[in-house]
């Protein structure tokens, strides 16, 4: 299963998919999942993902084969 | 008796505004995971410290415990384990020589310098940064995820950093 941890005022909430999804389900879960992504990218946040058990700023496009995402909040200085 | 309907409507509209300000802000609807988008949201009217309106001392705290278990897992072992015994994570500066920053839960990072002669060629005149997320976050979350953006994005927090002359709370972590 790939996993994206959306951190927000909650702590986290989670969004998961399972790569390998074959039905009409699996496979709106995976495009849903992508499109968090590109949205939360567009208003500014950032995206970490998990490579060799070390989460990492990634800006590349999303994968389904991932293992994890975070969503990283927009900084602001003061 | 026009003037009494006139008076309950208006009186009806004021409570109906006093009862919209105590109420969570309004989500984006249409997603099957209840996910609140935070990015969605303008959080300016949130009171410093603070989740928003809605949140109770059990929401802190599951919120807060939740957090902690991201930012282990953020930080990876080594990482926690240092900010756990020490409260602090330092990072070594790849973009100014002599620089480390230290990172602490819920407060502004900490410049230090090897010597006087890189403290002497800091672009910042004071030892204190101030950096918020544009949203509100359990603060040991937000450490977590400066700990991402001062190892792989540090353009980006020299760019927006604030300098500081003095150590004080953040304002958007609780």
């Amino acid at each position: 299963m790939g996993r994206i941890i959306v951190a927000n005022r909650h702590g986290d909430q989670v969004v998961e998919w399972d790569p390998a999804a074959e039905t009409e389900e699996g496979r709106a879960a995976i495009a849903e999942a992508e499109q968090i992504i590109s949205e939360s990218r567009a208003r500014g946040c950032a995206v970490s993902k998990k490579v060799d058990g070390k989460h990492v700023i990634d800006t590349g496009p999303f994968d389904p084969q991932a293992e994890e995402y975070q969503i990283i909040a927009p900084i602001a200085g003061g | 008796m026009d003037n009494w309907h006139y008076l309950f409507q208006r009186a009806g509209r004021f409570f109906a505004w006093l009862r919209s300000l105590d109420s969570p802000p309004e989500l984006p609807p249409g997603d099957h995971w209840g996910l609140e988008r935070p990015w969605l949201i303008n959080w300016q009217w949130v009171p410093k410290r603070s989740a928003g309106p809605g949140f109770g001392p059990h929401d802190y705290a599951r919120a807060r415990a939740r957090g902690a278990e991201v930012a282990r897992n953020t930080f990876g072992d080594d990482a926690w384990e240092n900010l756990r015994r020490q409260g602090y994570v330092d990072v070594r500066s790849r973009v100014l020589p002599g620089l480390t920053y230290r990172l602490r839960v819920g407060r502004r990072i900490q410049l230090l310098w090897d010597t006087l002669d890189d403290a002497m060629r800091s672009p910042w005149p004071y030892d204190y940064l101030c950096i918020n997320p544009v949203y509100p976050l359990p603060a040991v979350e937000f450490t977590a995820q400066l700990y991402l953006y001062v190892r792989d994005r540090e353009d980006e927090v020299i760019r927006v950093a604030a300098p500081q002359p003095f150590d004080q709370l953040l304002g958007r972590v609780f």
